[in-house]
């Protein structure tokens, strides 16, 4: 009983959040065609920095890059919207436990996530012929970055101690991740000692797990990937201490 | 009695069904010695509660008191730093969160989701209690024949009223009729027709059986419902019972009016007790009939005569209320304050005294609210 309980509650809620998410598709309308813009105008330019196969390859993860990055306002306002609204203390006091809610919570937005970066790339190799030589790899780079979006995302909306407050650490750190990650500029063209700075951005190790897996280079998908799930997880830690441990009307959310 | 309750209902997937609770498990909630504080301040001070199955138990007291401090830790939103809380005798503090399906819950503020309907909001609450979905479909249908939320079912709990949206806030907490109904100030900014179809749903749900946990401070309410009371003071109940025996042990206030040439004094053992203002005196009285033959013997017989009986407001300011200036911090000096009171030091000691002694007689709520009732009726 307590299963067939479990998969109830569970269902309900990723139905609920599901639906709240299509209530308001405009955030994430925006974030899936976007990137699509963006490389089909910066396209002659990368192409004419580096060439095609390799042009098009950085036109499309860096893109995908920049785009899921600003994309983190969509995980961190699923979040924040429970404390605007209140309910999250009726789902502390439901029966449902709270890794529940927490899956209930998340799988929407994961699945946003993969979404948009499936989109992403298969714009790159159906539209602009860009060459994939690890698919299993690519996926599981997909997997990764957006497990490591969703703990990022969700930690900053636990934080956040209001709504322009996260809009704005969204938007500016969404574009400084990106920048020092070398997803708008390669970081072969950025000044020397931005360079040191890069592999403090998840998104460089994003662009590594991409990179690697459509150029067959395994070995940095794999570390890369290491990276990123060890970012999800912090991310997860700060998200459960915040969420689980409030008291009552003290809590924060 | 606590100690021979054994186990909790079982609650299928299709939804607990109410009945009429056996012998040993009619005590539903026990609070006992609840303590919660908060750096200086103690939101709960050595609470202690039994409420009963069928029963409408209505918690008043100042803002601050802890009454919503209680709800906090019944739904395990707070964690108390002692006392016991045993729900179908199942230790609730300590207890598998799965007894968390037996309690409905409604906080005091509007926490529903404003994009999804009213409809997405009954199915998601339903949904967390464990309920299947058609059993969910069933009960939304008839919470909102109930509470009269047919026509905006499937519109986005933003777009509709206030009432609507307090009604909405009910029904979630009401949703596969849970046996522990916490309403905190369900109909707070309610118009009438909302706080009307509300009561009639706290009052069905009582009658089927389920205990209500009903915080207010629209005290008329209680006496609609036939609550029984807890006055909350500084985080601790301070009187517990039934309506009429809380307010038995308050005073009347007597007003007496004589003739031309009335008495300049009233028989000395009403001396402490009788104001003059004017051409009428005010008397406090705990036995009205027996002071005015009193009166008439010692040949006092008054004109008019107009007696006051104390109500739920009397007993608020009596029991509940804190003293002018009084913080909500500073319960314990209070308290051991009131306890000093000697019961005959003054006019305002006998009924407090009365009223504190007052024991639960809660075994008798549902019988008595039914018997209310029909008085109401055939009056």
């Amino acid at each position: 009983m307590r299963d067939e309980e479990t998969v109830i509650r569970v269902s309900a809620l990723v139905r609920h959040n599901m639906t709240l998410l299509l209530r308001e598709p405009g955030p994430l309308i925006s974030r899936l065609v976007m990137p699509l813009g963006f490389a089909l105008l910066m396209r002659p330019l990368y192409v004419a920095a580096h060439g095609e196969s390799s042009g098009n390859i950085q036109v499309v993860t860096g893109g995908l890059v920049v785009f899921s990055l600003l994309a983190l306002s969509i995980v961190g306002n699923a979040v924040f919207s429970e404390r605007v609204w209140r309910t999250w203390n009726r789902l502390r006091a439901s029966s449902a436990r709270p890794l529940e809610i927490l899956v209930g919570k998340s799988v929407p937005v994961f699945g946003a996530l993969v979404c948009q970066q499936v989109l992403v790339l298969l714009f790159g190799v159906t539209l602009l012929g860009m060459p994939v030589a690890e698919p299993v790899l690519l996926c599981t780079a997909v997997l990764c970055w957006s497990l490591a979006l969703l703990g990022l995302g969700a930690a900053l909306g636990v934080v956040a101690r209001s709504l322009e407050q996260m809009s704005a650490t969204y938007d500016i750190g969404g574009i400084l991740l990106s920048g020092l990650a070398g997803a708008v500029v390669p970081l072969s063209m950025m000044p020397e000692w931005v360079r040191p700075l890069a592999p403090f951005s998840p998104g460089h190790w994003a662009l590594q797990a991409f990179n690697g897996a459509l150029t067959g280079d395994a070995a940095a998908t794999v570390g890369a990937c290491g990276v990123l799930l060890v970012v999800a997880a912090a991310g997860t830690a700060v998200v459960c201490a915040r969420l689980l441990g409030g008291e009552g009307r003290a809590a924060r959310l | 009695m606590t100690g021979g309750v054994r186990r909790p209902p079982t609650r299928r997937p299709g939804g607990f069904r109410p009945r009429r609770p056996t012998v040993w498990e009619k005590v539903l909630l026990t609070a006992a010695g609840l303590v919660k504080r908060y750096g200086e301040v103690r939101a709960l001070d050595g609470f202690d509660l039994h409420v009963e199955a069928g029963e409408i138990t209505g918690l008043i007291g100042h803002n601050g008191a802890g009454k919503t401090t209680f709800v906090e830790v019944v739904t395990r939103l707070v964690k108390p730093d002692a006392g016991e809380l045993t729900i179908y005798g199942t230790d609730a503090l300590r207890g598998p969160r799965s007894a968390q399906k037996l309690i409905g819950a409604c906080p005091q503020e509007i926490a529903l989701y404003p994009t999804a309907t009213v409809r997405d909001n009954l199915q998601l609450f339903g949904a967390l209690t464990g309920l299947r979905r058609s059993v969910r479909q069933e009960a939304i249908r008839q919470l909102a024949a109930e509470l009269m939320l047919e026509n905006v079912l499937d519109r986005p709990v933003a777009l509709i009223s206030g009432g609507q949206q307090r009604r909405t806030q009910v029904a979630s907490a009401m949703i596969g009729n849970p046996p522990l109904l916490l309403l905190d100030e369900p109909t707070a900014g309610a118009d009438p027709q909302t706080r009307a179809a509300l009561l009639r749903s706290v009052r069905a749900r009582a009658e089927a059986g389920a205990a209500v946990i009903y915080t207010t401070h629209y005290l008329p309410e209680l006496t609609d419902l036939v609550a029984t009371l807890a006055v909350i003071r500084r985080g601790r109940v301070v009187a517990r019972g039934e309506q009429s025996s809380l307010l038995s042990g308050l005073p009347s206030t007597v007003r007496l009016r004589f003739g031309a040439a009335g008495p300049a004094q009233l028989p000395p053992e009403m001396a402490g007790r009788a104001v003059r203002e004017q051409d009428e005196w005010r008397l406090t009285s705990m036995d009205p009939p027996a002071d005015l033959a009193a009166l008439v013997v010692a040949g006092c017989s008054p004109t008019f005569v107009d007696v006051d009986r104390p109500d739920l407001d009397n007993l608020f300011e009596t029991l509940g209320a804190l003293p002018a200036g009084a913080g909500a911090g500073a319960g314990a000096e209070d308290q051991a304050e009131e306890k000093a009171v000697p019961a005959s030091t003054g006019p305002s000691a006998t009924p407090r005294k009365a009223a504190l002694s007052s024991r639960p007689d809660t075994s008798t709520a549902r019988t008595a609210r039914a018997e209310a009732r029909e008085a109401n009726d055939a009056g």
